[in-house]
């Protein structure tokens, strides 16, 4: 397998945190590398530093030390994703991944549609809003729909059940076609039918050619996964 | 986009926003009131010194006054940028009424009253002139007295004595031509003539008369038999202007209850000084009260008189005289020429060419004006009527200055109530923060989001707190006949300590809009921690934070 099917690639990668005085080593030496159109999955025990690894590669934090990049298509140059300014990683977050949390972290006093049209005004100028507001509203609805939500659009997050709110981050993730979509426990809180729901619309995803980066500590979850990773010690293993 | 959306969702969907606004509202409507209350007292005063002095004044700040006026006037008639001038005599007084006990302390201005009212705006502020117009004169006059009206029937048949009462014929031909330009009296308590007229729908007559039933004379005795015919009774005397205030009382309303009649003989008591400095013998002089004038300012119109400039030029032995050693002439002197200009003259400019010219009669060679007046006319000054009121309006231009300063001091705390709320709602919304830079927020941005929050809670509350303001200016003194309404020691404004019979009620314009974009800065300054606090915060650790 050549590089050029690498979307994203990650080496040596360490981070640690600061409790008080003492400093907690999370991750010692992670390298990764994530195949274009992969649903790559990564198990670890709660703790591990499954959450900061996605965080990381999501550009959503910076390691202490190590190198991360993406290469958005075949042709494209390779771009750094770490090391690179705040500006930088703000407008990758913004074009090129899409997040889903555990705990949906939608905006309470917003609507399912607003909350997924937020990412699309993340980045857009009002004038630009104006200008193309309809076809961003119906790729929205479209993809609320898609995901099951069609009849939700003016709800407000507290009006819907765990696995409608994680629908519509799902939603939220991927309504500006991220490269890679990171789920970070998707299906943590949610009952046993809801999370079905949810590795189906990933299954779903990732048929239709969506990169896909999961982690999670449910081992079942893992057979539907192209590739597994586990995180033990701060390094990943096969 | 996000940022405009989120700001503006905040503002509406976090009622503690709510607060915050009020808070720049009340501080906004505090200050919009205080000041345009002190500006309108300010203004107030500037018109009032300008309607009673004309553009420029000239003084020497003597109780002997000066000489020369008449040559000065003479000569300046003739420059172009010259409306008109006019010598202007004040001197302090006791005022009495004949038959009555009342007894007052009067500063007493002698005027020409035709030259007074090109110069400045005195004529407007009187009475009787402006109800019969042409009828006010300082001149020689007799009391105008109401009589029975031939013409109509009595007022009832029950009681045949009680006649319906008229006016001369010249000053209902007068009072008709007032009617016809639309002038009504709308500031005076109607009298019992005035009541039963009204009540009968027959056309009332503005002020106070007396009715001829006791005799055409002074003394009452009806010995000419003139008895219930109206017209001009009583010894021929020079007239006077009347301060408002010294010839009625002022009702609750606004509206003047008179208690002197037009005509009245009144004894005016005049102190002279000589040219040694000491006062002379007190000169008594009877004058009719001919009209009485409403300047707006209390401390005039309670204590202020008017007669003519030639006789109080002569009763203060300040007219042209013999001297003693039959040496020569005394030149005639006054206290003040009034002059107004023509418009777009530059008031200053003139000012100082006006005095160089009067200083010019002291390099001539004048043999009337001997080292006496030398020294008066050393003296002179002339002034804009800004200039000569400076001592007047700099406290207050201060006072207003400090007042609108201590408040907007004050105000500071609207400011850091908007600190406060808008960093309650930042630690609230940490997650949210943190959601939005998940999304590709910059730090900048979410910054921008509690700034622009800031100047939306500025916006909308400076908006509310200058229109409250702006109405409660111009409802003040409606607001004030409520208080008192509820209870009458609320009475916040006392015309005779604050000169004005009314609370200032205009706003101006560049004031109000300093004022409430003052406001809205002081929201966007409260604003700018709670945004320094977003745009630092991590988008992990603000994902994290519980």
């Amino acid at each position: 397998m050549s590089n050029a099917d690498n979307l994203l690639t990650a080496a040596a990668i360490r981070k640690h945190y600061r409790m008080g005085r003492s400093v907690v080593p999370v991750l010692t030496s992670c390298d990764l590398s994530v195949r274009r159109g992969e649903f790559l999955m990564i198990m670890g025990r709660s703790g591990s530093g499954k959450s900061t690894l996605l965080h990381l590669l999501g550009a959503l934090d910076t390691p202490d030390s190590g190198r991360i990049s993406l290469t958005a298509g075949p042709q494209s140059p390779e771009v750094s994703v770490f090391p690179a300014t705040e500006r930088e990683r703000n407008e990758m977050r913004r074009r090129w991944f899409g997040f889903v949390f555990q705990f949906y972290h939608l905006l309470p006093e917003l609507s399912v549609l607003e909350n997924v049209l937020m990412t699309r005004m993340v980045g857009t100028s009002i004038a630009g809003w104006f200008g193309g507001r309809g076809a961003i509203r119906r790729d929205a609805i479209a993809l609320l729909e898609r995901v099951g939500l069609g009849a939700r659009l003016k709800h407000r997050p507290a009006e819907l059940s765990g696995g409608e709110r994680q629908r519509v981050a799902f939603a939220r993730a991927l309504v500006h076609k991220p490269l890679l979509l990171l789920a970070d426990e998707p299906t943590g809180n949610l009952d046993a039918e809801s999370g079905a729901k949810i590795m189906t619309l990933l299954h779903d995803l990732h048929r239709n050619g969506q990169t896909i980066v999961m982690v999670t500590h449910d081992m079942q979850l893992t057979q539907s996964a192209d590739r597994m990773l586990v995180l033990e010690n701060g390094a990943l293993q096969t | 986009m996000y940022k405009l959306f989120l700001t503006l969702r905040y503002l509406f969907a976090r009622r503690i926003a709510y607060f915050a606004i009020a808070a720049v509202m009340l501080c906004t409507a505090m200050i919009v009131i205080v000041n345009s209350v002190m500006g309108g007292f300010l203004d107030k005063i500037k018109a009032k010194a300008r309607g009673l002095l004309g553009d420029i004044v000239v003084n020497n700040n003597s109780a002997r006054g000066f000489p020369l006026y008449g040559e000065f006037i003479t000569d300046i008639s003739k420059w172009p940028e010259i409306e008109a001038a006019a010598p202007v005599i004040f001197s302090y007084g006791l005022l009495s009424f004949q038959d009555t006990a009342i007894l007052n302390t009067v500063q007493v201005n002698g005027i020409d009253l035709e030259k007074t009212y090109r110069i400045n705006a005195f004529k407007q502020s009187l009475f009787y002139e402006k109800h019969y117009p042409g009828s006010t004169t300082l001149g020689v006059q007799q009391q105008p007295k109401l009589g029975f009206d031939p013409e109509r029937s009595p007022v009832s048949s029950d009681s045949p004595g009680e006649m319906w009462v008229t006016l001369p014929a010249e000053l209902l031909d007068l009072l008709a031509k007032a009617r016809a330009a639309g002038i009504e009296d709308r500031e005076t308590v109607d009298s019992g003539v005035n009541v039963a007229l009204r009540k009968a729908g027959l056309p009332t007559l503005p002020g106070l008369f007396e009715v001829n039933i006791e005799g055409a004379t002074d003394d009452g005795s009806g010995a000419d038999g003139s008895v219930g015919r109206a017209g001009y009774f009583g010894d021929p005397r020079e007239g006077i202007i009347i301060g408002r205030d010294l010839v009625a009382f002022r009702e609750k309303d606004g509206r003047y209850r008179r208690y002197m009649q037009r005509g009245r003989m009144t004894i005016l008591t005049l102190l002279p000084i000589s040219d040694g400095g000491s006062v002379d013998a007190p000169i008594k002089v009877p004058l009719r009260y001919a009209d009485d004038s409403r300047t707006g300012i209390y401390e005039i119109d309670s204590k202020t008189i008017y007669c003519d400039f030639a006789l109080l030029q002569r009763l203060l032995l300040m007219d042209e005289g013999e001297r003693a050693d039959d040496s020569g002439k005394i030149p005639a002197r006054c206290s003040q020429i009034q002059i107004k200009i023509k418009p777009g003259v530059d008031a200053n400019k003139l000012a100082e060419r006006l005095e160089q010219h009067y200083r010019s009669y002291l390099e001539k060679d004048l043999p009337d004006v001997r080292e006496f007046e030398r020294n008066l006319l050393s003296g002179i000054r002339v002034q804009t009527w800004e200039e000569s009121q400076a001592a007047y309006i700099a406290p207050v231009e201060k006072e207003r200055f400090l007042v609108t300063i201590l408040f907007a001091i004050i105000s500071l705390v609207a400011a850091v109530l908007v600190m406060c709320i808008l960093y309650m709602i930042v630690l609230q919304k940490t997650r949210d923060i943190g959601i939005v830079k998940s999304l590709g927020g910059s730090s900048l941005g979410v910054a921008a989001i509690f700034i622009g929050y800031g100047a939306a809670i500025g916006i909308v509350g400076a908006a509310l707190g200058g229109t409250l303001g702006y109405y409660f200016v111009i409802y003040i003194n409606e607001i004030q006949e409520f208080l008192i309404w509820i209870r009458p020691e609320w009475q916040v404004w006392d015309r005779s300590v604050y000169s004005f019979d009314e609370i200032p009620n205009t706003v101006r314009t560049i004031d109000f809009a300093i004022i409430v974009v003052c406001g809205i800065l002081l929201a966007i300054l409260g604003s700018l921690a709670a945004a320094w606090r977003a745009a630092r915060m991590q988008p992990v650790e603000a994902l994290r934070y519980e």
